[in-house]
């Protein structure tokens, strides 16, 4: 055998270890990447000595004092609100969503056409925009400031049926011929609903779930707004912001880190069980576009 | 068990199109009607039109002498297998096959006494507690089956129930939907795209093509006197073979002329066409490849061919064969009677004779592709 | 630029298709908009006919119908009632009198102060009980606005349900002469559950859809043209008034920048420029590395293929705010980025990465390599999906074929993810330019344009649109006014992109090329 046809014959091989070697490599140094700025706001949450922002990642003494005082100031209080706004919007907004993307995906009417396109259309402008009325109508109406709770999950959930792409998706691949059954076998539209479709859509009711959880749970403009002035009525989202100005930054940064890894937690774990399902809805929906 | 009526049923969808144009069709009670034609032909949607799948856009449609045309198909009295099955795959088998009951709120013990008697008629007792994931496509067929037999429905209605299983398998279900037929003694309305299935399951056939009803008649019927070169062609397998040829007049007697060969009709036939007052024409020689005549050697009124290509299918051949004029021949031709020397002259570029018998003529006008003799 | 038949096409060089197809793309784009104008036309001629036959039919059911239908038309719902449908006729009776009622109770009133937005305003008052001036509030011009435009969508619904009444009366006395039964309330209440199922799923979706975004959307188009701000409040300090097309002509006119700041519009152009630039790159940036890392884990042979990526997913799930918030304060001048490159020696001078307004592009480019790290782990999900997808023989085929791994990717990777993301490029790149939380998160704008800020609100260098306007609305004036012609804006740039590329994107053209 001649060194060239060796070295075909050898190629294949060590040129696949070798690239695989290196993606290996890789992959830790964009794990590093993506995970430092987590690593280093736990580390800095249990700094003591400063409670300022510097230029240096280990604590030099280490201590709870942070977590400590979180619970001294009206954190609790921001974090009691995210999670009420957060949990009613994930049942109503859940609710609403199934309702929309169950009727665009099952039933043909006259007005279907046109009011998934009005609905395109009318998703191209800034949601933000809006906020301007119904920040001054929801203060006439009392639900602002200290009463922002209600206000806000009103707001969270009231335009949800906009968000119906993904869950149609899949339920547009669940087979029409099913529904038809059913309705040969004898069942009403509403009963199909229960009896049929929801027992199959489990992925997708969790995936809606989580998602209608985390937006109000990492909420900062619609909070920002309708909590405006008092604290009582933060989230956390505008709470922690408002740490992180300048009179503020070098008394609380080190409980921002603190707070952060205290809202972090629990989505962190809930994705850590419920991921598959997050990831089925992300690709379904991608590609339905 | 009950008959339905279609008068003058049509359906147009909402860009226009339209699906089925008046259908006209009695179907009396406990007959097997079958529906069938190529892909959109308009078969399902008239199916589904009974079902109450589909709005009927217009015309009427009676089941057992109610108009039944804005009733919701649970208030119908129809019972339907899918194509695809349709079996909800979060139910076990029992539950699948008790839904439409429980929904009617049945008491459980007839529900049990129903679903397992249904469950032993088609054998599948011992896959009740499965879930539809867990079976075979034909015990998957055979569940949707015993869904729609628990109902003890006026209507049976089937959308293309075989098409989703194998060869074997199909034969096999075949077979076993005769026997249920038999069992139920109900009305069956089938929709296939398949003609063997139409010509064994059907008492009658209806053949539809672009939305209109070609013909309807027993499967010997259509078989024996398709009305129009369409039917000709799809009922029948190897398909019917279509000559360009001409009708000469002679007198009170018609004949046929192809390729300079003069093909003699019988006296059934020449009454009709002078009844008809047909004079000579342009025509279509439609001959079946099994009612052809071979001759190993010329003879007088023989078409000289050659042999293209010789298929062996076991119990015959099929021999494709080219006219002189490059029209293609299929033939069929059973191996029992031929000699060993016969067999051997069948291979390729070998000049073959054939003739055709009268009475397996068939003869359509060209321009209006319907059939001078029947219809 | 004229179209070629394909073997013409086919007999091109590279250089000279690739010219061909951008010459028919630019092309395209004229005929797409006019395209675009004759659907609106047509539509509108269709709708001139539909108004024109309901006239007509109404009329006609008028003439021709019974006492029971000529009475309906001014007692709604007395056909139904008549007919014995008391449900249905009682819904209408009951509407036709919740109507009028309002429209007599109020309604009435701000439909006539609509023109004006309210005459009299907040007045200082002698009290002579307090033996001091005590404001008297008066019109308000916000809830003017407001309830009558409301009122408006209240009279179409009247008009419609009206409508509707008629053609109950036509059907009904069709059914009845037919010698049918008409529908009972029974059946009418068992169809809200059945036939009429998709109505009753969508009654509470869409009317949330109609108050909290039709509504206040409508509400804040015409705010662009009144002058609402923090000063004309409508209530407590002054009333707003409509101006018409002032506040376009403020934002779109180049003139107006005086001593050393800009005109509107050249700040306008200035943020839309680096909206336009930033959507582009966040999305591109975050599609093709996010995609490389999916290959990169997908790849035969690597190990912990799930480890990787749940590390990445879970990254996803830490709410934005946190994140970006922290790499902004980690990209501070005092902050760890700074401190690491001090202790190396790698600088002697903190960088002020989103400070220096002599240098705004240092800002721009760090904000986009900061928008990679929080977008590649959701990309990457994605295109993991997709790329799965790819029929493996695909490969094989082209493996035999004598492909290279990157003339692989260039001629079926790339090919069918483009195919297939097509649409959801176009909402990323959309979604981009709306991206408030990346900007204003990480760099709140900053660092601070000095020519632009007079511009109402501060404006910085990686201001986009969406935080420019949320700013203007947050500022101490308020310019709630320039903040509407912004949002009205940013949808026509939005809508024209999206109508574009609707049109070329081959996804859509050809809908089966890759199935």
């Amino acid at each position: 055998m001649s060194e060239a046809t060796a070295k075909r014959h050898m190629g294949l091989k060590t040129s696949r270890a070798i690239s695989n070697t290196a993606i290996h490599v890789l992959l830790i140094v964009i794990s590093i990447i993506w995970l430092i700025p987590f690593v280093c706001i736990v580390l800095q949450s249990f700094r003591v000595e400063n409670t300022g922002p510097v230029g240096y990642v280990m604590p030099k003494v280490w201590g709870t004092d942070n977590y400590v005082k979180l619970f001294q100031t009206d954190f609790p209080r921001w974090y009691t609100n995210t999670f009420i706004a957060a949990l009613a919007t994930a049942v109503l907004q859940t609710i609403i969503v199934l309702c929309m993307s169950y009727t665009l995906s099952r039933f043909r009417f006259k007005m279907r056409q046109p009011l998934m396109r009005f609905m395109l259309i009318l998703g191209m402008f800034p949601g933000m925009l809006s906020m301007i009325i119904l920040y001054r109508v929801l203060k006439d109406l009392g639900l602002t400031q200290a009463n922002a709770v209600p206000g806000l999950i009103l707001v969270y959930v009231a335009s949800s049926g906009m968000g119906y792409y993904v869950s149609k998706g899949f339920f547009d691949t669940i087979p029409m011929s099913l529904d038809e059954a059913a309705r040969v076998d004898g069942a009403t539209r509403a009963k199909i609903l229960y009896k049929i479709i929801l027992p199959l859509s489990k992925p997708i009711v969790i995936y809606t779930v989580l998602t209608a959880f985390m937006g109000p749970w990492g909420d900062y403009v619609f909070a920002r707004y309708i909590a405006f002035g008092t604290s009582a009525g933060k989230n956390v989202a505008v709470g922690l912001y408002d740490w992180l100005n300048k009179d503020q930054i070098s008394n609380c940064y080190t409980m921002f880190c603190a707070g952060g890894v205290l809202v972090a937690l629990p989505v962190t774990i809930l994705f850590l069980f419920l991921q598959k399902y997050y990831v089925e809805g992300v690709t379904g929906g991608a590609v339905k576009g | 068990m009950a008959s339905v009526k279609l008068t003058d049923v049509k359906k147009v969808y909402d860009n226009k199109v339209t699906a089925v144009h008046d259908f006209n069709l009695e179907i009396m009670d406990k007959e097997f009607v079958v529906f069938v034609g190529p892909s959109g032909c308009g078969k399902s949607t008239t199916l589904r039109m009974i079902a109450g799948l589909e709005d009927i856009s217009d015309g009427t449609l009676e089941i057992d002498g109610e108009v039944v045309n804005d009733l919701q198909p649970k208030d119908r009295d129809i019972a339907m297998v899918f194509q695809n099955y349709a079996l909800y795959p979060h139910m076990t088998v029992y539950d699948n096959i008790a839904f439409s009951l429980r929904l009617k709120k049945v008491p459980e013990d007839e529900v049990y006494d129903r679903v397992t008697n249904a469950a032993k008629i088609l054998g599948i007792t011992e896959y009740l507690t499965r879930k539809p994931r867990a079976l075979s496509g034909g015990q998957r067929q055979r569940v949707a089956i015993g869904r729609a037999m628990v109902r003890n429905a006026k209507v049976f209605l089937m959308d293309e129930p075989l098409s989703n299983l194998d060869a074997k398998l199909r034969n096999q279900m075949r077979a076993e939907i005769i026997l249920l037929r038999q069992k139920l003694d109900t009305t069956f309305i089938y929709v296939t795209h398949d003609q063997t299935e139409a010509m064994t399951l059907g008492d009658r056939i209806v053949i539809m093509k672009d939305g209109y009803i070609e013909q309807v008649g027993t499967p010997q019927e259509v078989f024996d006197t398709p009305v129009n070169l369409f039917v000709a062609g799809f009922i029948g397998s190897p398909q019917m073979n279509f000559l360009k040829a001409n009708l000469v007049k002679g007198g009170n007697s018609y004949y046929v002329e192809l390729l300079d060969v003069k093909l003699p009709l019988n006296d059934e036939q020449n009454a009709v066409l002078a009844q008809k007052g047909v004079g000579s024409q342009e025509i279509i020689l439609g001959v079946r490849p099994e009612h052809t005549t071979v001759l190993f050697d010329n003879a007088e009124d023989a078409i000289e061919c050659t042999i293209d290509v010789n298929e062996m299918m076991g119990s015959e051949l099929h021999l494709h064969l080219r006219s002189k004029n490059d029209d293609k021949i299929i033939v069929r031709l059973p191996t029992v009677d031929l000699s060993k020397e016969q067999r051997a002259s069948l291979s390729y570029g070998n000049k073959m004779y054939i003739t055709f018998p009268a009475k397996v003529m068939h003869l359509f006008d060209p321009e209006t592709e319907k059939s001078l003799i029947d219809g | 630029m004229t179209q070629l038949s394909d073997l013409e096409f086919l007999k091109l060089s590279k250089g000279q298709k690739f010219g061909y197809r951008l010459g028919r793309f630019f092309t395209g784009i004229p005929k797409a908009i006019g395209n675009f104008f004759l659907k609106i036309g047509n539509g509108l001629k269709k709708a001139g006919s539909a108004i024109g036959r309901e006239f007509a039919d109404i009329v006609n059911t008028f003439i021709h119908g019974d006492w029971k239908t000529k009475l309906s038309f001014f007692i709604m719902g007395f056909g139904c009632l008549a007919r014995g449908q008391i449900l249905r006729g009682l819904l209408f009776l009951l509407f036709e009198i919740v109507f009028i009622s309002y429209m007599i109770l109020s309604g009435g009133y701000w439909l006539s102060m609509l023109p004006s937005l309210g005459k009299v305003g907040p007045s200082e008052e002698y009290n002579e009980v307090l033996d001091a001036y005590t404001t008297t509030y008066h019109d308000n011009s916000f809830q003017i606005l407001l309830y009558g435009v409301l009122t408006i969508f209240f009279i179409i619904a009247f008009i419609y349900t009206w409508r509707v009444n008629v053609k109950q009366n036509k059907m009904a006395e069709k059914i009845l002469a037919s010698g049918k039964k008409l529908k009972s309330g029974k059946d009418d209440l068992r169809s809200v559950v059945d036939d009429q199922f998709h109505k009753t799923l969508l009654a509470l979706p869409v009317t949330g859809i109609f108050i909290f975004t039709v509504l206040p959307i409508l509400f804040m188009i015409l705010v662009a043209f009144t002058n609402y701000d923090g000063t004309h409040n409508g209530y407590t300090n002054s009333l707003f008034t409509w101006v018409g097309l002032d506040n376009f002509n403020t934002m779109l006119s180049w003139s107006g920048g005086s001593g050393g700041t800009q005109s509107y519009a050249a700040t306008f152009g200035e943020v839309l420029i680096w909206t336009l630039i930033w959507a582009f790159f966040a999305t591109f940036t975050n599609y093709f590395l996010g995609m490389f890392v999916a290959m990169a884990i997908n790849k035969k042979g690597i190990k912990f293929k799930k480890g990787w990526r749940t590390i990445l997913v879970l990254t996803i799930a830490i709410p934005q705010f946190i994140s970006l918030l922290y790499v902004s304060k980690m990209f501070a001048k005092n902050g760890i980025i700074n401190g690491f490159l001090l202790d190396m020696g790698w600088i002697t001078q903190a960088i002020d990465f989103f400070g220096d307004a002599s240098r705004p592009w240092l800002a721009r480019v760090t904000v986009i390599l900061i928008n990679i790290w929080i977008g590649i782990p959701y990309l990457m999900l994605i295109t993991t999906g997709i790329l799965m997808n790819i029929p493996a023989d695909l490969y094989e085929s082209a493996k035999i074929d004598g492909a290279s791994g990157w003339q692989q990717y260039r001629k079926i990777t790339l090919p069918y993810m483009l195919f297939v993301t097509g649409p959801y490029l176009l909402t990323s790149f959309t979604g981009n330019m709306n991206n408030f939380n990346v900007i204003y998160l990480l760099t709140a704008g900053a660092p601070t344009n000095a020519a632009a800020s007079s511009a109402s609100g501060s404006v910085g260098y990686t201001d986009l649109l969406i935080t420019w306007l949320f700013k203007i609305t947050m500022g101490a004036e308020s310019k709630y006014y320039l903040a509407s012609v912004i949002g009205i804006l940013v949808f026509v740039v939005v809508a024209l992109i999206s109508l574009i590329v609707y049109n070329l994107l081959p996804s859509i053209k050809n809908e089966e090329d890759f199935r």
